[in-house]
């Protein structure tokens, strides 16, 4: 039962980097009804700008900061790249648009800082908590992780709910032409929805750098596994993406701990084929993800 | 073009003469290329004649019918790996009735890709757009993690190592006839029938040679190996030979009673316990070249030293032709390119491009007219897996290797560069792509050179400009090459 | 104070509106009345900013708004309740009704939301519920509402009576009329259903394939029988 324990705590902090990955793709996505498969090429490379400023600062809070900060402009400039396609109603363009921008990315990470796996030091202890004289899985690294994505989903539910910009941002995803007739600017509406994710995902790029290593294609296995939670709960839903992608996270955690590791991604996989034959739209959707 | 168009509307059988006729000449045109250029450029053309099989599929599945797959590269690694499996150990098994070959290690990849095209286009012809893209990221990342789980089998991370069957070589004697060359449909030369390897070994290889009396001992005294040349157990040091702690004292709470400088005699490093020169093998130990003799005939001697890479002239239909191995893979690509796009040309051309595309424009019109929308993607599907897995198994000689790297996403994600900047609903286009896949690396390497870059900028480079070249495509010219050509000679002829 | 000056739209090959000139004055209602497809909902498309027109003016207070885009034509003061359900059913009654006039101050909107809940009281019932659980008449008083937050000095109503049944559209109609009569607002009403449309407005304007074929007073127009028959289908 321990085992179980320590597999189930190993997870809550991937899952919760995970579910905010997860967050970013479905605001994109309810703003543009586009999926953002560059969003992790973002997050990789704020994470790196991260480590540079880490590096020549010391501090992790800046790091965080200039991180996320630039993960608003790169969240706009991608926007401007792929809104084009969307307009067109070319969902094959717009895909491949986000593609190539994950590609791009991935290389200008490459060109700037090698290719090689780099360490990006955790602000604070890494090391599980010793309670009760033993040591457990769960670091204060790990709570400051879940303390965060708290912060943000409270933050952005608040956003959405109760102020204006929130409704006219969901207002604008749901029926641009309506929003319009109101009087809201809905491009706007969809920048910002872009920015946010765009943070959003680099606070997740941050976050989970000290875990691993950081190199350019560090993120891909990631991406299948925040697609994977946010699909599962319904592209369109927030409470989805956060509910699944801890649960996601419980799984991998679970299946690796329990089997191997390296059944992690094609256990996903299973996940993802599993969900898309038997229920497309998510568990929490209104909208059809199935063709004629 | 369109007088070519009109000329086979007028009968369909017509139209399949032309297309054979456009793929011979093509293939025609590559071989002799091929025949003319240095190794390197084989193997260039060797390379895109194999993105080009892909992408042929990535045409007809991402171009005419409308689904972004990822899942591509996944597909090519199932052929890669059937081909390499069943070359490595069905080497023995006759398949109705013939020995096996390289073809029916093709014909198998080409099996399992249409398997596994089933098996993916049942579950992803019912998506739309990014749920479809998303599964096939899936699949692209996950199927060559299978590959990890099972060392055993499928190499793990490693890998499979696997021979080229190809005719030329050391192996053959020159005296071994090849089969009278087969014409195969849309191939035009002679496609040489391939036969396992040790099968190719002259039969005096195996008789008995006669031992020459009259030479002298062939190995001297001196030349044999004896028990002193080889490391025994009394050469290594083992814990006797090391001082223990009661041998040693330490400053601090010392045994006043013993003699602070006494180490016992055991506990002493003598000369013996160290390696000397005598304890290692030198060239003495070994027998000389001129102590050996070989059991073979003098006369086949010759043939079984020579360099498997360039056999001697072969006669092929009477043209004296040297085959170097890079030559001999480029013809393999290129007849399996020619006669896949022979395929997707009739494909795309015929009925079924029409269909594809109908149903990738407007889904309820077409079922309205009688065409199934599942069932079209469900084809496009299997057509475009089984030139991937095809492609896929030709990598596999290229390579002469499978590994999970080599079909990483990083090869999906090629494949849609490519016919993207090509032209995502022309064959050409597919075949543009496949160039400029081949020949933008080579052209960053040597303006790297030319600037001095550094290596991880050189590397990551092509990547990097597809990125962007991706992204101005479908801002500006969603068509790719092929398309704004098109659209500028609509524009020039309107005026 | 909405003045249309030989407009012509048309949809590719197309000519919905042809050369189509026409006042929309304060205070009362006014009329376009015609067949299906004789190019209502293009005038009043074109009018809001979500369909550019090949040739015309569109003058708001003698300033020329013509090609706008519809937000802006919205918060300059013209407000479309366009054709359908145009409502927002994953959001509550009030969060539709609040997404009207973002842009005005927050005791105008106060002020508004009063109002649109006085004028139709179901809504203020109903303000926390998701506005996919109104019926269609609900949901069309919700649409106006929306337009109302809005604060317009014009209303373009696109045929409000589709699928209602006719008590529950005289009811709005009048409703509409009267407040145009109290607070000046000019409405500009497109309707299929002439009768009841030519009962509440001032003016009545005939379109037929795209160009007005007779514009007067609205009582003339519904005497008409000629021209109802020709035309209206009655």
């Amino acid at each position: 039962m321990t085992n179980f324990i320590d597999y189930f705590l190993g997870g809550v902090s991937t899952g919760a980097i995970i579910a905010l990955m997860a967050l970013a793709l479905v605001l994109v996505w309810r703003s543009t009804r586009v999926v953002n498969f560059a969003q992790l090429g973002q997050a990789m490379i704020t994470s790196f700008i991260a480590l540079t400023v880490r590096d020549a600062t010391g501090s992790w809070l800046l790091a965080l900061l200039v991180a996320m900060a630039s993960g608003l402009v790169v969240g706009v400039i991608v926007y401007f790249l792929v809104i084009r396609a969307v307009k067109r109603l070319d969902t094959s363009g717009a895909i491949i648009a986000t593609f190539g921008v994950l590609i791009a990315l991935q290389a200008l990470a490459g060109m700037v800082w090698g290719g090689d796996q780099k360490a990006f030091p955790p602000p604070i202890s890494n090391s599980g908590y010793e309670v009760f004289g033993r040591t457990w899985p769960f670091s204060p690294y790990d709570l400051l992780v879940v303390v965060m994505l708290i912060v943000l989903v409270l933050a952005m539910t608040i956003v959405f709910t109760r102020t204006s910009v929130g409704l006219a941002m969901r207002a604008s995803a749901f029926n641009p032409e309506v929003a319009r007739l109101s009087g809201v600017r809905v491009s706007r509406m969809l920048i910002l929805g872009w920015a946010i994710a765009g943070l959003v995902g680099a606070v997740a790029g941050v976050l989970v750098a000290p875990l691993s290593t950081l190199s350019p294609t560090s993120f891909d296995l990631f991406l299948v596994f925040a697609f994977t939670a946010a699909v599962i709960g319904g592209l369109d839903s927030l409470v989805g993406a956060v509910a699944f992608g801890i649960g996601t996270g419980l799984v991998i955690s679970l299946v690796s701990g329990y089997t191997d590791s390296g059944n992690a991604p094609v256990v996903a996989l299973l996940l993802l084929v599993l969900n898309l034959l038997f229920k497309p739209e998510g568990v929490f959707s209104h909208h059809k993800a199935r063709a004629v | 073009m369109s007088k070519l168009s009109s000329l086979t509307e007028r009968a369909p059988g017509s139209r399949l003469v032309t297309h054979a006729l456009i793929a011979l000449v093509i293939f025609g045109i590559l071989t002799w290329f091929n025949q003319i250029v240095d190794p390197l450029m084989s193997y260039y053309l060797a390379t895109a004649a194999m993105y080009a099989t892909a992408m042929f599929g990535m045409t007809i599945l991402v171009g005419l019918s409308g689904q972004v797959s990822l899942g591509n590269g996944a597909l090519m690694a199932v052929g890669g790996y059937v081909f390499a499996l069943t070359s490595l150990n069905w080497q023995t098994v006759p398949i109705l009735g013939t020995p096996w070959n390289a073809v029916w290690s093709m014909v198998f990849a080409g099996i399992g890709g249409v398997v596994f095209g089933l098996l993916i286009g049942g579950v992803a012809a019912r998506l739309r757009g990014p749920y479809l893209a998303g599964l096939t990221l899936g699949i692209a990342v996950g199927v060559p993690a299978i590959a990890n789980r099972f060392p055993g089998l499928l190499g793990g991370e490693n890998g499979l190592m696997l021979q080229v069957p190809y005719p030329a070589g050391g192996y053959a004697s020159i005296d071994d006839g090849f089969d009278e060359e087969f014409i195969d449909e849309g191939a035009g030369e002679g496609f040489v029938d391939d036969e396992p390897i040790y099968e190719e070994l002259p039969d005096e290889f195996f008789e008995e040679a006669p031992v020459d009396d009259s030479l002298e001992d062939p190995l001297a005294e001196e030349d044999m190996l004896t028990d002193d040349d080889f490391l025994s157990e009394d050469d290594f040091l083992t814990e006797d030979d090391f001082a223990t702690d009661e041998g040693f004292e330490s400053d601090a709470g010392s045994n006043p009673d013993s003699d602070p400088d006494a180490v016992a005699e055991e506990d002493m490093l003598t000369e013996d316990d160290f390696l000397s020169e005598d304890d290692f093998l030198t060239e003495d130990d070994f027998a000389t070249d001129e102590g050996f003799e070989s059991d073979i005939d003098p006369g086949v001697e010759e043939e079984f030293i020579e360099d498997p890479g360039t056999a001697g002239d072969i006669d092929l239909a009477g043209v004296d032709s040297g085959f170097v191995i890079e030559q001999w893979q480029a013809s393999v690509a290129v007849a399996v390119a020619c006669i896949v796009g022979f395929i997707a040309l009739n494909l795309v051309r015929g009925r079924q491009g029409r269909v594809w595309q109908a149903v990738r424009d407007d889904p309820v019109a077409a079922a309205v007219s009688g065409i199934s929308p599942s069932g079209s993607k469900v084809s496009a599907f299997v057509v475009s897996s089984l030139f991937a897995a095809l492609a896929g198994a030709v990598f596999a000689q290229i390579l002469s290797y499978v590994g999970p790297g080599a079909f990483a996403l990083g090869l999906s994600l090629s494949l849609l560069v490519g016919i993207v900047l090509g032209g995502r609903n022309s064959l050409i286009g597919a075949m543009i792509g496949a160039v400029i896949l081949v020949w933008l690396p080579e052209f960053v390497l040597s303006l790297a050179a030319d600037r001095g870059w550094e290596d991880q900028v050189t590397n990551n480079a092509p990547n990097f400009i597809y990125g962007l070249l991706v992204v101005l495509v479908v801002l500006a010219a969603p068509g790719g090459l092929v398309g704004g050509v098109r659209d500028l000679a609509k524009r020039v002829t309107r005026r | 104070m909405l003045r249309v000056e030989g407009l012509s739209v048309s949809y590719g090959a197309v000519q919905a509106l042809r050369d189509v000139s026409l006042d929309v004055p304060p205070g009362r209602v006014t009329a376009v009345i015609g067949a299906n497809g004789a190019g209502k909902s293009t005038l009043m498309r074109s009018l809001a900013g979500l369909v550019k027109p090949q040739g015309g003016r569109v003058l708001f207070d003698d300033e020329d708004i013509t090609g706008r885009k519809p937000e802006d034509v919205a918060r300059m003061g013209i407000a479309l309740v366009p054709e359908g359900r145009s409502t927002i059913p994953d959001l509550t009654v009030e969060e539709n009704l609040k997404l009207g006039g973002m842009w005005r101050s927050h005791t105008q909107r106060g002020t508004s939301l009063t109002r649109v809940y006085s004028l139709f009281p179901v809504l203020g019932e109903r303000r926390g519920l998701g506005a996919d659980t109104l019926s269609g008449g609900e949901r069309q008083q919700l649409a106006i509402g929306r337009a109302l937050m809005c604060g317009p000095q014009v209303l373009l109503l696109d045929e409000p009576s589709l699928g209602l049944a006719p008590l529950i559209v005289t009811q709005i109609l009048e409703l509409v009329s009267q407040m145009a009569k109290d607070s000046g607002m000019a409405v500009l009403l497109v309707e299929q259903n002439a009768a009841t449309a030519l009962r509440v407005a001032k003016t009545g304007i005939v379109l037929n394939l795209g160009q007005i074929v007779k514009s007067g007073p609205a009582h003339d127009i519904a005497n008409d029988e000629e021209l109802r028959h020709a035309y209206l289908g009655y």
